[in-house]
Parts: structure tokens; C-alpha cells; sequence
């Protein structure tokens, strides 16, 4: 039969390993947060997609390259616009041939109101949303909105739960099942390089627009929207009236996806 | 007043150390699984970028289920002052512990990047369920073992209390695991308020049908007596909760197909048999439940060799139903324009690779083999298993 005083000791070194959890926080970051944050408040980036001119850009993909609307429907056979080809360079995105691990940060979908109507076609990627569900449920504030309202993921702090993943309404994020070493022909040093184990999203190209904005660039703008040849993308402060994407959003008729959710995503689409 | 003398058992006959053997190996085979899992990444999974949560998941909820219905048999005696069970108290409690460490080690073996699997405890998230849980699931077993050490003492208040303290936790921590599929809304066939009752109910189905079969043949092998009317009581509350979990699943699913906007996807989750939803669903999930039942309501079902039967079968049944609850919402296409068709619409099939099984039957087994080795160690077991009244 155990002893009183091995119990005692026993139910105190059980308390205190519950307790312990505040003692691993031994992480401080060494640079000034507030004027970061100070300076990051001043903007809210967003995007509007315009969805005709995407639509004319895929369908002449689709026909270029010989790509029927079935095998696409069926998802068969992939389009990659321009904006998507050069989103996976920048970013290091991994190419795997197995589609179960395939990853992407952005892809195309078509919609249309019955089958019989025209199709449309647009990018859907992380909506970077108000109210993040990812971020919500996150269990180690891995996943965490940055003052200007961009989503991202703290690499080392995520533990690969993916239940960002689940919780996300437009699956915009991608885990890395492998090493993205494996499947990287180049690399782009500026971009983060991630491991295995770990989940991946579109964070409007914070290492190129954080950057830019350091060097005092007026307009930074994530590759995709760069090297859109329609100029289909349009990037900007929602803070700033003045901006192209707050007029649009103000005078024209753009529509959030799964609005009722309340979400509120700062990714618009201008049908 | 019920008397109960707790005594070791020898475990020194051949057939202990076969059990021991076999519950090793399997144990084994598990490790290796989660050895390849770690070298290689969770590409030597069954899982998906849209199923990206399956066998290991759904292994979670049900040891935590399992835990936390073993805990509620345990606390029979010291909780409801039903005295004649108390002769489960501390063997059940012991099992309880061990399935919570085993529920902890899955979540080890689930997240991708282990070595910072100790953020949970170190970044409390408000809003995340998750990290709620996190923190019930460790002071769960705390609790758990203070209980335990406190039966130990035949510390009779102490142990009263904190028998209250520890079903009420296992409830919590059940409901808290619940709250983790049910509280998610991005996907039609995950939010549902029945998802919490149902996981305590299926939490403590599966808890004692892996239970029962434990006791009757731990008893049988020990050459213990063992009342079979106390074992068929805990097969009947079993039996009991089978068809109220038969009720649940009837009424989550009208529930969800009531929503035009869902039928497409429960019609798919229920009737497409070209997906692995359907069969489990049918085959496993309700099958099991109705077979349990079946058997528990025919003469056979009295018998020791019948409740073992549908001990074992809801077992499965209950993991069955974790997997349907976890996997057809993410393979099923999520509605992301409403009101609009949209292309491509595919709905991806997850079945579980080799390591999935393993690593999930190993830690099964390796709870098992836990609870074998603390017979051996620690007077759990009572000398007679019936109820001797002073």
C-alpha cells in the first residue's frame, strides 16, 4: 500500500505538471511589437477579383492548351493562369506528384447559376478573413491576424493539428505532408521555406509587400496580382478612401463568399 | 455497508505472460507504424489535403470517450451509492488513466509537428476548443490519479468527493472533445448541438464495451468469482445507451437532410457506396449498434461469451461512428459559393493506411497491456467479485 507522504508527493508533482504549461513560454520577442503593430494598423489589405476578366483569362487557357469545361469539371485537368504558375515559384510552393499531398495556395473553380448557363471562372484562396475561423480555433495561436489584417502562421509555433485546416469554410490552407524540399525545382530565398508537418496559406505575399512597404513602395502588390496580364486582381488598402479597391468596393457590386458564415472576408469578387 | 478486499493478482501463469506477449507485439507493431510516421511525415497516412483529419482523429475522441466512460463506471459506487459496484472502482479508474494517456499519445502521434506539440499548453488560445482541452485533458489525469491514489488510501470522503469531482471532469472533457467537431460551422455535416450529448453517450458505450470483456475474462483467467448479475447490469445500461445512441444518429441526420442545401451531401454521406462513408456508416456504425442490441436481448446476451460479443462489436460500432463523423464532412465538397453551382465538385474518399490501423490498435493494446501490468502491481482487482455486505 503506497505511503501518505508518496501520495502527497505524487498529487503535488501530478498539480504542478498541469501547472507547468506557463513555464515553457520561454519565447520573448526582441523587437519593439507596438510600433510595429502602430505601423501595420494603418493598413487593411484586401483584393477584389474581377470575375469577368478571369473568366477571359482561363477560357483562353482552356482552349490554348486544349482543356475541354469537362475534363475541368471533373477535375481531370488543371488550369494554371499566370497568376497561379507565378504564386507556387514565389512562394515555394511544393510540386508533388501524388494529388492526395498536391499543394496550392490558389486555385481555380467554376461556377454558374444551372448547369445549362455560361461559366465563370475565378481564384479562391485564403479570403483573409475578418473574423478567421483558423484562427479562432487554432490551440496555440500559431495562426494569428496581423494588424493589417493579414492571416498568417507562425511555423514555429504550430503544432500540425490542421484543424485550421477543417474549420476553414473555403479550404484555402494545404499541409505539407512531406518536405517541400522534395518537391522545390527552385528557390526563392526571400520567401519562407517550410517544413514538413506544417500547414500552408496565401498570405498576400507578406515577404514581398512588408518589403516593399519598408522601402516606401506607395502600392505594394503580391505577385499574383503583378503578373495578372488582365489586370483581374486589384490590391490595396481598404483603410485608404482614395485607394482603387476602396472605390471599387464602395461604387460596385461585389459580393463576399459565404457571407452568411460572418466571416467577413476581405477577398471580394466583382461579378 | 460493502466490504471489498483488493488484492494483486499473481501474473506468474504462462497465460499472463501470453497476453502480455501478444498485447506486446501489437503495442510493437503500433510504434513501428508511428516510428515510419515520424521519419517519413504523415504521407504514410490514408489522409488528403480535404480529409485531412481521419483514423488518427476519430482515435482521439474515442479514447477519450473510452476514458472517460470507464471513469463513469468507476465513480458508480462513490457518486450514485451504487455500493455493489464498487468492486470496479479502482480497476476502472485504472483503466481510465490508461486510456487517457493512450488518447494523449494519439494526439502526439496526430499533429505533424510533434516537437512543438508542447505549445498547447504553453499559447492558451481563448477561443479554440482545442486549447480548452488541452488543459481538461491534463487535469483530467490528474484527477484521475488523485482519485485513484485516494482509493487507494481508503480515504472513504476523499474518495467520495473526488469521484464527483473526477465524473464530472470526464463529462466535461468528453463534451469539450464533442465541441471540437461540433462547434465547427464551415462544415454543413460537422455543426450539429447534438454532437456533445452524443459523444458523452457514445463516450460511455465504448467504454464499457471494452470494459466488460476486460473484466469477465480478467475474472475467469484470475479464477476470481465474479457476480454475473453485476456484469449484466453494466451490459444492460450498455444496451440501454445503444438504442439511444441509434435515436441520436436518427435525429442528427433528419435534422441536418431538413436543409435542402445538405441533402446533396447526406445523400452522398448515406447512399453513395462508391465512397467508404456509406459502407461504414451502414455496415459499421448502425449494424454494430443493432447487432449489440440484438444479441444483448437474446438469451445468448446473458451469457458471458454474449456479452463479451457485444461488448467488442459496439466497441467497433463506436469507432465506426467517430470516423463518419470526422471524415465524410471533409471528403464531401464544402458549399462555397451558395446559391451557385460549382465545378469541380469532388467528393474525396479517405481510407486509412496500414499505419492508421497500427497506430491506433497499438495504443488499444498498449492500454490494455497498462492496465494488465497494474493488475499485477497494485491490489485493483478484488479477491471475490461479488458484493460480500457487513
Amino acid at each position: 500500500m503506497i505511503s501518505r507522504r508518496k501520495f502527497l508527493v505524487l498529487a503535488a508533482v501530478s498539480s504542478a505538471a498541469v501547472a507547468t504549461g506557463k513555464a515553457f513560454e520561454f519565447g520573448r520577442s526582441f523587437y519593439n511589437e507596438e510600433e510595429l503593430e502602430k505601423e501595420l494598423s494603418k493598413y487593411e489589405w484586401g483584393m477584389v477579383v474581377l470575375v469577368d476578366k478571369c473568366t477571359e483569362c482561363v477560357k483562353k487557357i482552356m482552349e490554348k492548351e486544349g482543356i475541354t469545361p469537362e475534363e475541368f469539371e471533373s477535375g481531370k485537368k488543371k488550369v494554371l493562369p499566370p497568376c497561379i504558375k507565378a504564386c507556387n515559384v514565389a512562394n515555394n510552393v511544393p510540386e508533388f506528384e501524388n494529388p492526395r499531398f498536391e499543394c496550392h495556395l490558389m486555385r481555380i473553380i467554376q461556377v454558374r447559376i444551372q448547369e445549362n448557363a455560361e461559366p465563370l471562372y475565378f481564384p479562391l484562396m485564403c479570403q483573409e478573413c475578418e473574423h478567421p475561423a483558423c484562427v479562432e480555433v487554432c490551440p496555440t495561436k500559431a495562426s494569428y491576424k496581423r494588424a493589417d489584417g493579414i492571416v498568417v502562421v507562425d511555423l514555429h509555433r504550430c503544432i500540425g493539428c490542421r484543424y485550421c485546416m477543417v474549420a476553414c469554410p473555403f479550404d484555402a490552407r494545404v499541409f505539407l505532408f512531406k518536405d517541400p524540399l522534395e518537391g522545390l525545382k527552385v528557390i526563392n530565398p526571400y520567401a519562407p521555406i517550410r517544413k514538413d508537418g506544417v500547414p500552408m496559406k496565401c498570405e498576400f505575399c507578406i515577404w514581398k509587400i512588408d518589403t516593399e512597404r519598408a522601402h516606401g513602395v506607395k502600392d505594394p502588390k503580391p505577385v499574383c496580382v503583378e503578373v495578372c496580364p488582365y489586370n483581374a486582381l486589384v490590391f490595396g488598402n481598404l483603410k485608404d478612401p482614395n485607394s482603387e479597391i476602396s472605390k471599387i468596393v464602395r461604387t460596385s457590386k461585389v459580393i463576399r463568399l459565404r457571407g452568411s458564415l460572418g466571416t467577413d472576408p476581405k477577398v471580394f469578387y466583382k461579378f | 455497508m460493502v466490504e471489498v478486499e483488493f488484492k494483486k493478482i499473481d501474473g506468474t501463469s504462462p497465460g499472463y505472460y501470453l497476453v502480455l506477449l501478444i498485447l506486446t507485439i501489437v503495442t510493437l507493431w503500433g510504434v513501428y507504424a508511428w516510428y515510419l510516421q515520424l521519419v517519413y511525415g504523415h504521407c504514410v497516412t490514408g489522409l488528403s489535403q480535404r480529409v485531412p483529419w481521419g483514423f488518427g482523429t476519430a482515435a482521439i475522441c474515442y479514447l477519450i470517450g473510452a476514458s472517460a466512460g470507464s471513469l463513469i463506471v468507476s465513480a458508480l459506487s462513490g457518486v450514485f451509492g451504487k455500493e455493489e459496484f464498487k468492486i470496479f472502482s479502482r480497476s476502472a479508474c485504472l483503466f481510465a488513466l490508461a486510456m487517457i494517456v493512450a488518447a494523449m499519445l494519439s494526439i502526439m502521434q496526430d499533429i505533424g509537428n510533434p516537437e512543438n506539440g508542447l505549445n498547447v499548453l504553453a499559447h492558451f488560445n481563448f477561443t479554440s476548443i482545442f486549447s480548452w482541452n488541452a488543459f481538461l485533458y491534463s487535469s483530467y489525469f490528474v484527477i484521475g490519479f488523485i482519485y485513484l491514489m485516494a482509493q487507494f488510501e481508503e480515504k472513504k470522503f476523499l474518495t467520495k468527493c473526488l469521484a464527483v469531482l473526477a465524473v464530472a471532469w470526464a463529462v466535461l472533457v468528453h463534451s469539450g472533445t464533442g465541441g471540437i467537431v461540433g462547434f465547427v460551422y464551415s462544415t454543413e455535416l460537422y455543426h450539429s448541438s447534438l454532437t456533445i450529448p452524443l459523444f458523452i453517450v457514445s463516450a460511455i458505450v465504448s467504454g464499457l464495451g471494452l470494459l466488460i470483456p476486460a473484466y469477465i475474462l480478467a475474472f475467469r483467467w484470475t479464477h476470481r468469482p465474479l457476480d454475473r448479475d453485476l456484469m449484466w447490469t453494466l451490459a444492460k445500461i450498455m444496451g440501454a445507451l445503444t438504442i439511444l445512441l441509434l435515436y441520436c444518429f436518427a435525429a442528427e441526420i433528419l435534422d441536418c437532410a431538413y436543409v435542402p442545401g445538405n441533402q446533396e451531401a447526406i445523400r452522398i454521406y448515406l447512399f453513395d457506396f462508391h465512397y467508404p462513408y456509406a459502407w461504414v456508416f451502414w455496415f459499421v456504425q448502425i449494424l454494430g449498434c443493432i447487432l449489440t442490441v440484438a444479441i444483448l436481448l437474446s438469451p445468448w446476451g446473458k451469457t458471458d461469451w454474449g456479452m463479451i460479443a457485444s461488448g467488442l462489436i459496439v466497441a467497433v460500432a463506436v469507432y465506426g461512428e467517430r470516423y463518419t463523423l470526422i471524415t465524410p464532412g471533409l471528403g464531401i465538397p464544402k458549399d462555397y459559393v451558395p446559391g451557385m453551382i460549382f465545378k469541380p465538385y469532388i467528393v474525396v474518399p479517405y481510407y486509412p493506411a496500414w499505419t492508421e490501423y497500427a497506430m491506433f490498435i497499438g495504443l488499444v493494446t498498449a492500454a490494455y497491456l497498462a492496465w494488465c501490468i497494474g493488475l499485477k502491481i497494485f491490489a485493483v482487482l478484488p479477491e471475490r467479485g461479488e458484493v460480500v455486505k457487513k
